[in-house]
């Protein structure tokens, strides 16, 4: 039987227990019926290991409910890396990188694969039951340190030697590195870096700060290698709602972000249906870099023309590439003192147009792929919405009936008998 | 390739356990200490014991190292794509720093790679001299506890003056704009950097206050229905407040912490979800809701 640990080998299985707890955070232990009741129980306990006082619980009739709760905006930094920062290892790994390291501590000392395990043996010939490693672990290790780029190998004639890699002399980015560890994409990567900086400090504060993506930067960065090399990839796709993984061999072509749900989707090309369309990262994994697709840049200038229709992530094509579009009107009206309602318009608009009707009127059209995704955005301006056209009368109708259902749940309007 | 070993916290506590002991600092005390601020909660109960026992060859039984270095390690070839990625972005500028060294390294990922779909569009100009300039010497007050005069146009259109002890900048990924949070000045706590006209490092005689007033909260319930998947979208969307969630019945409630200066915001953004989430309190809140419903009755859509 394995003892517990605090790190863990997989994240696969953890990503989805801490976007549980975090954005759910309402079920109770006997609800992860997926998973064994141990396995929950330790995932819970490495969690609240890592996040300590993030961690709640409170008892409802159902049992114990786990959640995890941080207002992003308190919060300096990203608290999800901790989690990328709990890779487990064995005690030959460690052991043996600080002593490589310090053999090799600056790029001056270049040595052979016979003369690095000599050395090796000299640092732990001082303990009691000195470790043993043989040539065959040592030349794997330099070699994932090699593909990590932390360690140089050249060849002398025949033989192999190795050196560190040359140090990057840094300004002081400790404020550059606070900022972009919790805005840019896979921040994580800053947050490794900060972590070696000797000076904190924590000048940076974010509002509407979502930092659930962070758990998603393994898959992310593969994605940004895949689409870097132009190369196809194959995924596991799986949804909160389906109960079996699928594979997708798919082009990815470019990551869509929202600073709005904290949701990113990847949108990338499914050649059996020849469509791009849209992936949620936080249901991908496993992702498996495959060969170069000569179609990437073409595949790409299809996209830039796509999103001029597109609200959010939602493209419609059929397999011949033909655009199925519908369109959208909204008229609002605005008072004297308003204008910072018709700049909301402008700002808060991402595709279409907007003319002003007459001195209190304005109308926004635009044709998109997906009239549902831009409801959201319109029930924003109720309270000034004067007239409505949606191409797709049903949504149209249903944008109608949930007024007046919103009329009834506020007491505005009787409840019909 | 970033889920790896090198960059675990148990290293970097190694790392720093290391480096005290080769200082000379190596007590029971302040091994504990290092390794209480740098790893995670029960790391304690592995990362000195597994050292002590030599399962981990890097300290010795009289408490001494065989390393003779304070350990280091290069830069790793993500952290560099990385670094040169966010080279590449405007708001760089802001920060009067160029990485040098990287030319040969190919980015992590370039604006072409992604795109933030739903940001304002009327984001600061980050490549703005001006700006830049107002930016730098914000930061700069802030590093070295310096006041500052700042003179910017406020919302009406006014020039306004303000002698303040700036706090922090606070960034908005949606507006895309920073705002500097300062206090001393009783009228102005927030100010849009964007908004500022003259920026000065304040050397007067006239004392100003520090303290930051506590911001105002209150919390917020939400009842939804999970329909038209509803529970996740507004989970994912309410994500970043401090909240608890509870199933009740058919429902779920959802109790989110919101400062006050945010309710207007905030109704607008429980609005988008239309009739399946509804405001159970405060009252106030759901008084706002109310008034805006019948705005729009009026305004005979239906």
């Amino acid at each position: 039987m394995s003892s517990y640990s605090e790190l863990i080998k997989n994240f696969e299985k953890i990503r989805a227990y801490m976007r549980e707890f975090y954005v759910y955070g309402f079920k109770s232990r006997e609800e992860y019926d997926q998973k064994s009741a141990r396995s929950y129980d330790d995932e819970r306990r490495r969690i609240e290991s890592w996040l300590g006082d993030y961690m709640s619980f409170i008892r409802t009739p159902e049992g114990k409910t786990t959640f995890i709760s941080i207002d992003s905006r308190v919060s300096h930094h990203n608290p999800f890396y901790k989690a990328l920062k709990a890779k487990s290892f064995t005690d030959g790994d460690i052991t043996l990188h600080f002593i490589l390291f310090d053999i090799l501590h600056s790029p001056e000392v270049v040595l052979s694969l016979p003369e690095l395990l000599e050395k090796l043996d000299e640092y732990l010939s001082e303990f009691e039951h000195p470790m043993v490693f043989d040539e065959s672990t040592v030349r794997k290790k330099l070699k994932e340190y090699i593909a990590q780029g932390i360690i140089i190998a050249e060849k002398e004639g025949k033989r192999l030697f190795y050196r560190r890699a040359d140090d990057l002399v840094l300004p002081d980015i400790t404020d550059a590195l606070s900022f972009y560890s919790e805005i840019s994409p896979c921040g994580v990567v800053g947050s490794f870096l900060l972590d070696k900086q000797e000076q904190k400090r924590d000048y940076f504060s974010f509002k509407h700060h979502y930092i659930t993506s962070a758990i998603d930067s393994n898959v992310l960065a593969m994605l940004f290698h895949a689409m870097h090399q132009k190369s196809a990839v194959t995924v596991t796709n799986l949804s909160r709602r389906s109960n079996e993984p699928r594979k997708n061999r798919i082009i990815p072509l470019r990551i869509f972000i929202s600073v709005q749900s904290g949701r990113q989707h990847l949108l990338a090309y499914q050649p059996e249906l020849n469509t791009i369309k849209s992936f949620r990262i936080d249901y991908l994994s496993d992702v498996k870099i495959e060969e170069p697709s000569p179609c990437f840049d073409e595949l790409r200038a299809r996209l830039d023309n796509m999103q001029g229709k597109m609200w959010g992530v939602t493209t419609k094509q059929n397999r011949h590439g033909e655009d199925h579009t519908e369109q959208v009107s909204f008229t609002i009206k605005v008072t004297e003192n308003e204008e910072h309602i018709v700049q909301r318009l402008e700002r808060e608009k991402r595709i279409g147009r907007i003319e002003q009707l007459d001195e209190n009127t304005y109308r926004f059209t635009a044709t998109i792929y997906d009239t549902s995704e831009m409801i959201p955005w319109i029930r924003t301006f109720i309270c000034r919405i004067t007239d409505l056209h949606f191409s797709n009368h049903s949504l149209e109708n249903q944008f109608k009936k949930d007024i007046k259902a919103m009329y009834r749940m506020y007491g505005i309007e009787e409840v019909e008998a | 390739m970033i889920f790896n070993e090198i960059y675990s916290a148990y290293y970097n506590t190694v790392a720093k356990i290391i480096s005290s002991i080769l200082k000379g600092d190596g007590d029971e005390k302040s091994l504990s200490r290092i390794v209480c601020e740098n790893a995670f909660g029960e790391s304690i109960l592995s990362v000195l014991p597994a050292l002590k026992s030599q399962k981990w060859q890097l300290i010795k039984a009289d408490g001494s190292t065989p390393i003779k270095q304070i350990p280091t390690m290069p830069l790793t070839l993500v952290q560099k794509q990385w670094l040169k990625a966010i080279s590449l972005d405007p708001r760089m500028s802001l920060f009067g720093i160029t990485l040098n060294g990287l030319e040969e390294t190919d980015p992590l990922f370039t604006a072409e790679d992604y795109l933030i779909y739903d940001q304002y569009s009327d984001g600061d100009p980050y490549e703005d001299k001006q700006y830049q300039k107002h930016f730098q010497t914000i930061l700069y007050a802030l590093k070295h506890e310096k006041n500052l005069k700042i003179e910017m146009i406020n919302r009406k259109g006014r020039l306004v003056y303000s002698r303040c002890v700036p706090k922090r900048l606070e960034y908005s990924e949606k507006d895309d704009k920073f705002r500097l949070v300062t206090c001393g000045c009783p009228f102005i706590r927030t100010i849009n950097i964007a908004r500022i006209t003259k920026c000065k490092l304040y050397n007067g005689d006239t004392e100003i206050s520090s303290p930051e007033p506590e911001r105002k909260t209150e919390t917020l319930t939400l009842k939804i229905s999970d329909k038209r998947n509803t529970l996740e979208r507004c989970m994912l969307h309410f994500a970043h407040f401090e909240k608890r969630a509870e199933k009740v019945k058919d429902h779920y409630l959802l109790h989110l912490c919101f400062s006050q200066d945010d309710e207007r915001e905030l109704v607008i953004r429980v609005l988008s979800f239309g009739p399946t989430v509804e405001v159970v309190a405060p009252e106030a809140f759901r008084t706002k809701m109310i008034e805006k419903l019948k705005s729009q009755k009026s305004c005979e859509l239906l």
